[in-house]
């Protein structure tokens, strides 16, 4: 019967996490370690990077023991990283003996884990980990290596001196390995020499081992500072310097090796280490990688770095998490509503002012919830960009025309879900710009242009929106034409007035396009309305902006999140609307005569500029409103349209979360979705776009 | 293969009847309805369309839909927007009552949408034998199922839902 030696429950609790953690290290060295025995017997080079990895698993082992205060363990993991390090270093030798002691050390860690809280076996593990310690230290060589090896380097022996113990031991195994070293140099301005210098590392890295990176002797001028990569590869010289884009960098051999060069192999013997964490289910289909723009990892000795700070997400967990903080907001809502009419009555004044105070930390801290999780979801729009980038490119080609694209603002953020439903409507207007935007190489000439077209797309944040304008320098957008396509299809009388902007507005009505034909590359001219629609449904807006012969501007605004947003809530014709705070401008109380009147238009005049007003009781055919001559006109507007939404009257602000809404009828003109305010009945959600743009109800496409 | 509470004589001779001409009477195929009121009449709907059954509650009025349409409501969190069954099968409208309810059901592809209904009757199983044609061809009941003494409408449920969605 084992006798358990008596411990109190901290101790136990902590003999648990030493266990656990112990564990997770030990079954990193299992996995490791057994690809070492594969390599071991193989009989081929080991990977640098394994052994470091394990090097530095049994440290990390010996401290956690050391932590603990688990002796056995502390001494055990010692004597492997003896060995580890100097198999690093090439003190002992891949075939030496040692190496396999490690394997046995393995198991008995293995076993004073289970060992852990029970005394006898512990004690038992004990005296085995002291017979095997004794055998790694008789296992144990000393590193007889010959001095002067690098004799046949043509290299500064300043340099050589320079080397660490093990980059020296990788200079040796990769001369042993018959590659070629080279020397790149490069000189940097002081002000910006890591900018330069990681650039050059990074066009270095992917074609071989990088030795080392030192500060190189030189005559470099005052602002200068000169760096020296030592490089082992496969390549040639006059090969890596083809790679290296950096002006007045040298490339020049030190040793020739007996490489040929293979077929773009990466690494001198350093294979691609995945910077995937070690559990393996991150491989679910629609897992979104939350690591900051940019963030891959690169092959070679660096690619552990990237491993920690990024955990793989399934997005429907974002979307989970995103859902649970919408419901919390909502019933925190109701709770404000609750504590309101708990401190109005007398009887609970007291009991409702305490709630209150409790209320307003629960506040706080929700808001700050969900702010987090708002930002686990936000996405830098490079991807986007990255793929149009890539279609932009095929189709130049397939059109053959000159046109330089330009991409600013990639790392502005928005929220995933926007994101995804982005590159459609982006894709299609670039195509456009590409396919009909901009002129054939002798029309610009002939117009003065320069023969090389420029498409850009940038992308910024504006207060609460992000802002995506894709300008191209073409012929602009024929207002005539289009206008002719508008009485063509019905939906502009002969003689009816229109102001240019709404004449561009054309655009988006569906079956309205100003190309004749139909090209292979863009289609129909049905692409804009679904633009549109697709942004109208994210809560965004989408303008043109054109200029005849200069080129034209398409612009989209979204809202940065779709998930929890301010709203005003407004009352007309007896019923309750929320309009998303970030399309509101300002509030103003009027009089029915301050209404004036243009044509069938109603205006208002904003310090002095005419403002549209539309009544939304009447635009919603809702029963008229009181008899008061009172009204109030919210100003409404995204980027640089605005209008004025007359209602009765105001009913605050309130956190909505806009849901879709679900059933028979498809899209509701004006109503983005709906929300709940606490109390049962939904509340409908105004879509501002549908007020901007629409012009008369005649507008319908035919 | 008679409805489940089996009558007498009739049933008999119908299932004998069955089983001669149809060696696979075993495997019968029993429909699942539910069977509820619209203006004192009984109408059915196959079970497997059915979500839930939720009573009446406040039903906010959309603006810019057919009049079939009554308004959204929400459940646990989902908006939803309900259909007056009577209006859309043309018959005259009425003030809802305690007994009325809400139908929610599954429509094509995933949507889901509420059917205001005067009240729910019952659940029933009845086998093809039961069904007869339905009086027309362009309605939305699509069939007639005989059930003790009367005829219950099995609704068309794709097109009642298909609400014409112009008139915006």
């Amino acid at each position: 019967m084992a006798k358990r030696r008596t411990r109190s429950r901290a101790g136990r609790k902590a003999d648990q996490e030493f266990v656990s953690e112990a564990e997770e290290i030990l079954e990193r060295m299992r996995l490791d370690l057994a690809d070492l025995s594969e390599q071991r017997a193989a009989g081929g080079n080991v990977e640098p990077e394994l052994v470091n990895r394990l090097f530095r698993s049994a440290h990390s082992l010996k401290g956690l023991a050391g932590l603990f205060g688990f002796e056995p363990v502390t001494d055990l993991a010692h004597h492997v990283e003896d060995v580890l390090d100097g198999l690093r270093l090439g003190r002992i030798d891949m075939q030496s003996p040692a190496v396999a002691l490690i394997d046995r050390a393995v198991a008995l860690f293995g076993t004073l884990l289970a060992a852990v809280g029970d005394t006898e076996a512990m004690e038992a593990a004990g005296a085995r980990v002291l017979e095997l310690v004794q055998e790694i230290d008789a296992a144990k060589q000393a590193p007889a290596e010959p001095v002067g090896e690098f004799d046949t380097l043509d290299i500064d022996p300043s340099l050589l001196r320079a080397l660490t113990e093990y980059e020296e031991h990788r200079l040796r195994e990769n001369v042993r390995g018959g590659r070629h070293i080279l020397l790149a140099e490069a000189s940097f301005p002081l002000t910006s020499f890591d900018d330069g210098l990681s650039e050059l590392s990074g066009s270095i890295r992917d074609l071989g081992e990088v030795l080392s990176t030192l500060p190189a002797p030189g005559d470099a001028c005052q602002s200068e500072i000169r760096f020296s990569l030592l490089l082992a590869t496969e390549l040639t010289a006059e090969e890596v310097a083809a790679h290296v884009e950096l002006p007045g960098a040298t490339v020049r051999s030190v040793l020739a090796g007996t490489s040929t060069p293979a077929a773009a192999a990466p690494g001198a013997g350093v294979p691609e280490q995945a910077s995937a964490p070690v559990k393996a289910d991150s491989a679910a289909p629609g897992t979104s990688e939350t690591t900051p723009a940019g963030g891959e990892a690169h092959a070679g000795v660096e690619s552990l770095k990237s491993i920690s700070g990024t955990v793989r997400v399934d997005i429907r967990k974002l979307d989970e998490l995103m859902n649970l903080v919408g419901e919390l907001v909502i019933q925190r809502g109701a709770l404000g509503d609750l504590v309101s009419r708990l401190m109005r009555e007398a009887a609970t004044a007291r009991a409702g002012r305490d709630f209150a105070k409790v209320h307003k930390a629960l506040d706080r801290k929700l808001r700050e919830l969900q702010s987090a999780v708002l930002e686990v979801r936000m996405v830098p729009l490079r991807q986007v960009f990255e793929k149009v980038s890539r279609v932009v490119r095929r189709l130049r080609l397939d059109l053959q025309k000159d046109v330089r694209f330009e991409l600013r603002g990639a790392d502005t953020e928005l929220d995933k879900l926007i994101v995804e439903d982005l590159v459609d409507p982006l894709m299609h207007i670039v195509r456009n710009a590409l396919d009909h935007a901009i002129e054939p190489l002798e029309e610009r000439v002939a117009a003065g242009k320069d023969p090389e077209g420029c498409i850009q797309i940038e992308a910024f944040q504006r207060g609460n929106h992000v802002v995506i304008a894709v300008s191209d320098d073409g012929r602009g957008i024929d207002l005539d034409a289009l206008r002719a396509k508008g009485e063509a299809c019905g939906i502009v009388a002969p003689n009816e007035s229109l102001s240019d902007r709404e004449v561009l507005d054309l655009i988006f009505v569906p079956g309205v396009s100003t190309k004749t034909e139909v090209t292979e590359t863009s289609g129909r001219g049905v692409g804009m309305d679904v633009v549109r629609h697709n942004l109208t449904r994210l809560g965004g807006v989408v303008e043109v902006d054109s200029t005849p012969g200069r080129g034209a501007t398409i612009s989209m605004t979204l809202p940065i999140t779709l998930a929890i947003v301010q709203s005003l809530i407004v009352v007309a014709g007896d019923q309750r609307f929320a309009i998303p705070l970030t399309a509101v401008h300002e509030t103003l109380q009027i009089e029915s005569s301050d209404v004036q009147r243009s044509e069938d238009r109603e205006l208002l005049n904003l310090r002095g500029t005419p403002l549209l007003l539309r009544n939304l009781a009447r635009e919603f055919d809702m029963p008229a409103e009181r008899a008061d001559s009172r009204s109030f006109v919210v100003v409404i507007g995204m980027g640089d349209a605005r209008v004025g939404l007359q209602v009765d009257r105001l009913d605050g602000q309130q956190d909505t979360v806009i849901k879709p809404i679900q059933g028979p009828i498809q899209a509701i003109r004006g109503i983005a979705g709906a929300t709940e305010l606490g109390d049962q009945d939904p509340v409908l959600v105004l879509d501002v776009s549908a007020f901007l743009s629409d012009g008369p109800a005649r507008r319908e496409a035919a | 293969m008679s409805e489940t509470a089996t009558s007498a004589a009739g049933g008999w001779e119908a299932l004998a009847r069955s089983a001669a001409v149809r060696p696979d009477a075993a495997a019968e195929y029993l429909q699942q309805l539910l069977i509820f009121e619209l203006d004192g009449a009984a109408y059915g709907l196959p079970v497997e369309r059915v979500r839930e059954i939720v009573r009446i509650r406040p039903i906010t009025p959309v603006p810019r839909v057919p009049e079939d349409v009554t308004g959204v409501i929400s459940l646990r969190g989902e908006i939803v927007q309900v259909v007056d069954l009577r209006r859309r099968l043309g018959l005259t409208a009425s003030e809802t009552t305690r007994a009325s309810r809400i139908v929610v059901v599954h429509g094509g592809d995933e949507s889901i949408a509420g059917l205001l209904v005067d009240a729910v009757r019952v659940v029933l199983s009845v086998s093809d034998e039961l069904l007869r044609q339905a009086p027309s061809e362009t309605g939305a009941v699509e069939a007639l199922c005989v059930h003790q003494d009367e005829f219950v409408s099995l609704v068309d449920l794709d097109r009642v839902l298909a609400v014409d969605a112009d008139d915006q």
